[in-house]
């Protein structure tokens, strides 16, 4: 734990974690970037489902949605990260919190093979997403959603956070 | 602060002892669930609504015209706004009275909300039928654009401080 003490005792992570405004601001950042993140990659998998903007190409969802989907990750973690350092001690040995950190982990991991995928399957003569492309998407919509109710079930099961 | 007036509390207290709510209120799992229907519907909801608003401001996505974009996004936009509203009540009625004394609920459901859905609407509409339509975005449609975008921060704001109002109530 003394390495979750050191950053929680860190400056910048008192400056945001004791001022109400600063905490809010970060607030606001954290869930507004996780709109912005989740809502472009659940576009960019509706699509390769066949389910939204059908009309376009996978190259062209994808060019632009991914550039959005990498802002509000970036915007994310940066006050995902801040956030939990104004309280490490606590959440870093709470399992639901680890289980969160987990399912993003995951998402992550799963949107960075759609949008290579995509990139291949824009490239191709058909542009036809192929079978275990549709359930690849689905899995990592399935995660983006897990990674929103794995979130929210920190507070609410450990009244942390 | 809004003192809401006894139609309006009973109305609350009717909704939060409704079978619905004191389900989710009294389920460890239930209340999540809701709270995640409603993020996943806000994330679709919010996703193609700055999608389109950031298409205008010329952030995002110039290759196709922003009438394009918000043609192909229509569809799913309105149904993340469903679900988001959805969950939204859903949660609402979980603690309705309290939340209807809340000054950070007021300004977000009876200001920021519904001016926010009323920019959202003229951004769209007029996407579609006019500012849309080629390549160099008029500058009414960016000024629309970014007021559309702090509105919806202006809601994302008031809801982020719902918790620290009810420590008060």
């Amino acid at each position: 734990m003394g390495f979750f003490q050191w950053l929680e005792n860190t400056w910048w992570a008192r400056w945001a974690d004791d001022s109400v405004l600063v905490a809010t601001v970060f607030e606001i950042m954290h869930y507004f970037s996780m709109f912005l993140l989740v809502g472009s990659i659940v576009i960019v998998d509706l699509h390769l489902l066949g389910l939204v903007a059908k009309r376009r190409t996978i190259g062209e969802v994808s060019s632009e949605f991914f550039p959005l989907m990498w802002i509000g990750m970036a915007l994310n973690f940066f006050s995902g990260f801040v956030m939990f350092a104004g309280d490490a001690t606590t959440f870093a040995p709470n399992w639901v919190f680890h289980i969160k950190v987990t399912v993003i982990a995951l998402a992550v991991v799963f949107g960075v093979i759609v949008q290579l995928q995509a990139r291949k399957w824009a490239r191709s003569e058909s542009g036809v997403v192929p079978g275990w492309g549709k359930a690849l998407a689905l899995l990592s919509l399935l995660l983006w959603i897990g990674s929103i109710l794995s979130a929210v079930e920190v507070p609410s099961l450990t009244n942390v956070g | 602060m809004i003192v809401p007036s006894q139609g309006v509390v009973s109305f609350c207290n009717w909704l939060q002892n409704t079978p619905y709510a004191l389900a989710i209120a009294g389920s460890t799992w239930a209340y999540p669930f809701v709270q995640t229907t409603h993020f996943t519907g806000l994330s679709i909801w919010l996703g193609t609504s700055l999608a389109l608003d950031f298409r205008l401001l010329g952030w995002l996505g110039r290759s196709r015209k922003p009438y394009e974009l918000a043609r192909s996004l229509f569809s799913w936009n309105w149904i993340g706004f469903v679900i988001a509203v959805i969950g939204g009540v859903s949660l609402f009625s979980t603690d309705a009275v309290a939340f209807s004394r809340n000054p950070a609920v007021q300004f977000k459901l009876l200001l920021f909300f519904p001016l926010a859905l009323i920019a959202h609407i003229v951004v769209q509409q007029k996407t579609l039928k006019s500012w849309g339509s080629s390549e160099v975005v008029p500058i009414t449609a960016r000024i629309a654009g970014l007021t559309e975008f702090l509105l919806w921060l202006s809601v994302a704001s008031a809801a982020a401080n719902i918790p620290y109002f009810e420590k008060f109530l």
